[in-house]
């Protein structure tokens, strides 16, 4: 197999990227799915994991892992520009690309938001193409086809800004050659030779082909791989940092198409979670009097809130100490707070909705079954599990909730160890998978070709 | 869609994966990323032990304990383990499945889990650990 398939999901926190046979949705074998391990030119960690993260040092811009220790070392007053994401999927992306970075991020106050993102897409692109390189199935490939994952836009309008973002990977391209490989050691690259070689990029992106999948897509695809006549119908509750979005999707063959009237988008999503866990343990720590007290509490609880949630979707509890005090928060608190209840509700009435409408769709088709997957971080909250399985749509049509981890991860040839990091990898993998009928958009740059016209 | 020629050749060194054994499989590298993730939770866990036995520590055995038993549920985790069976649930004796902890001199049919067993990857590691079921007093 020589023709594969790459896609990247820059998330909020962690970029990852897998590959897959071209060939993949057709002849779909467990075996041949690549994660790569872009977080291999990092010293420690994950491995397939690469922080999104780029910071603006005294005279260095540092990348990924380097980043956030720096911005660690900093102090509160410097950040490292992270959640990439986000800023792509913004709906007036060339307005969020032209604001200058805040001075927590660049005190220089010489960089646009767009100069930073084109600079990690350069670290991302470089690390990428190592890991690919070293992956002894991908490194064969006689050709590559490359994709992004990103949540549906806002706006609507797919194709417009998609050709922005390939844009900002065509620069990118060109800058990371001209930078070389220094890009991805720890000491990053310095200021000067970005102000040498950054508007240069700009001014001569490199031609960059490229698909995009949105994230319910890349889930759809693959939960439903493999599966006999089955994932014809699928609704996905994804519930990232940001928003909670549930999307219906029909399949048709390899082709996959959104219902987008069923299409919901709840404001509340993980990072509500996390304010109302805060605010349970603030109440429930009655010794933290004084505003510093509360704040060094709150920031102690924001440190570990991954585990916290971890610990108390899994196990109903989590136990946090902090400053000598041990305090406990049970996910029976969570489902009696007021904001909570209230988000429940909406969430459901947009759950059941966007169900009644692929319903409708099923029936029209003669078809009887929906399948229901939830992806991002809430798919383990148990809140989101019970939603999917509980849930019923309307007269005949079954629902079947599959799970959030796939039953391929389990095949004997990863020997239990894709399994545990599935959730983080899953996008793309989903992304890797997916036909090209599913891609929400293709297409390219192609500045040179263009001159000459 | 047109695709990208692969660049030929192989990447220069500085440039390759830092960490991984030159010839670690997929399953191997992506064992070694979920140790990465449970490497912190499992040194927690041993500070947290320390403390426990040394008694010299304002927190209470019990809250200690709770945290313990966090530190090491967040390293199975990341390393894929399941739990098998809820403490204390009844569930009809199977010995390939069950172990006693104090074993009874006649087997009885219904036993109640006192400690989860453990699973990784379709295989069992620890055996769920049983005891009889106590009778309730009727009157």
């Amino acid at each position: 197999m020589s023709a594969w398939t790459l896609c990247v999901d820059f998330g909020t926190a962690y970029s990852k990227a897998a590959a897959a046979p071209r060939n993949a949705w057709s002849r779909f074998d467990p075996a041949s799915v690549r994660p790569l391990m872009i977080g291999g030119v990092q010293e420690t960690g994950n491995a397939f994991l690469l922080e999104s993260a780029v910071f603006v040092d005294d005279d260095r811009i540092l990348f990924g892992r380097a980043a956030m220790a720096r911005a660690e070392e900093a102090g509160r007053k410097r950040m490292a520009l992270r959640s990439f994401k986000t800023l792509l999927s913004v709906s007036d992306l060339d307005r969020a690309l032209n604001t200058s970075a805040p001075a927590s991020v660049d005190p220089h106050r010489i960089f646009q938001m767009r100069d930073l993102i084109v600079l990690y897409l350069a670290y991302l692109l470089s690390a990428v193409d190592a890991a690919a390189a070293y992956d002894p199935m991908v490194r064969d490939a006689t050709s590559i086809e490359r994709r992004y994952a990103a949540p549906a836009w806002r706006s609507g309008d797919s194709a417009g800004m998609h050709q922005s973002i390939v844009r900002l990977f065509g620069e990118a391209e060109t800058l990371r050659h001209a930078v070389g490989d220094q890009i991805l050691e720890p000491e990053g690259i310095s200021i000067q030779a970005v102000s040498d070689l950054l508007p240069k990029a700009m001014a001569e992106p490199a031609p960059y082909e490229m698909g995009l999948i949105f994230e319910a897509t890349a889930a759809a695809a693959y939960t439903s791989i493999g599966l006999p006549d089955s994932g014809a119908h699928l609704i996905v509750v994804d519930m990232g940092a940001g928003t909670t979005d549930i999307a219906a999707l029909a399949r048709s063959g390899a082709r996959l198409s959104e219902l987008p009237e069923a299409r919901v988008t709840l404001k509340q999503a993980g990072d509500f979670i996390d304010s109302v866990i805060a605010n349970i343990v603030l109440a429930n720590s009655r010794w933290a009097k004084t505003q510093a007290q509360q704040t060094e509490l709150w920031r102690a609880v924001q440190r570990h809130m991954r585990d916290i949630k971890e610990a108390v979707f899994e196990e109903g509890r989590a136990t946090l100490r902090h400053e000598g005090k041990v305090i406990s928060v049970q996910m029976r608190d969570i489902e009696r707070d007021r904001d909570f209840k209230e988000f429940m509700k909406g969430l459901a009435s947009a759950y059941q909705f966007g169900l009644e409408v692929l319903r409708d769709d099923v029936m029209a088709r003669g078809r009887t079954e929906i399948q229901a997957i939830a992806v991002g971080g809430g798919a383990a909250a148990p809140f989101i599990r019970e939603l999917i399985k509980k849930t019923k749509a309307r007269g005949n049509t079954r629902v079947t909730a599959r799970p959030a981890t796939p039953d391929w991860a389990h095949a004997r040839e990863f020997r239990g160890n894709l399994a545990p990091v599935f959730p983080q990898l899953a996008i793309s993998i989903g992304g890797a998978l997916a036909p090209e009928q599913m891609l929400a958009a293709q297409g390219g740059i192609n500045p040179r070709a263009d001159a000459q016209t | 869609m047109p695709a990208v020629k692969a660049k030929p050749g192989r990447p220069k060194k500085s440039a390759a994966p830092k960490r991984a054994a030159p010839r670690a499989s997929l399953a191997d590298a992506l064992g070694q990323a979920a140790w990465a993730e449970a490497d912190s939770a499992l040194a927690e866990a041993l500070a947290l032990c320390d403390e426990a036995i040394s008694g010299a520590t304002d927190v209470d055995q019990a809250a200690l304990l709770d945290l313990l038993s966090q530190s090491l549920a967040r390293a199975a985790r990341k390393r894929g383990f399941t739990r098998l069976g809820a403490l204390g649930a009844k569930e009809a004796f199977d010995r390939k499945r069950h172990d006693f902890t104090n074993p009874p001199k006649r087997t009885p049919k219904t036993v109640r889990i006192v400690a989860r067993g453990v699973a990784r990857a379709g295989e069992t590691l620890v055996k769920t650990r049983v005891g009889p079921v106590r009778r309730t007093g009727k009157k």
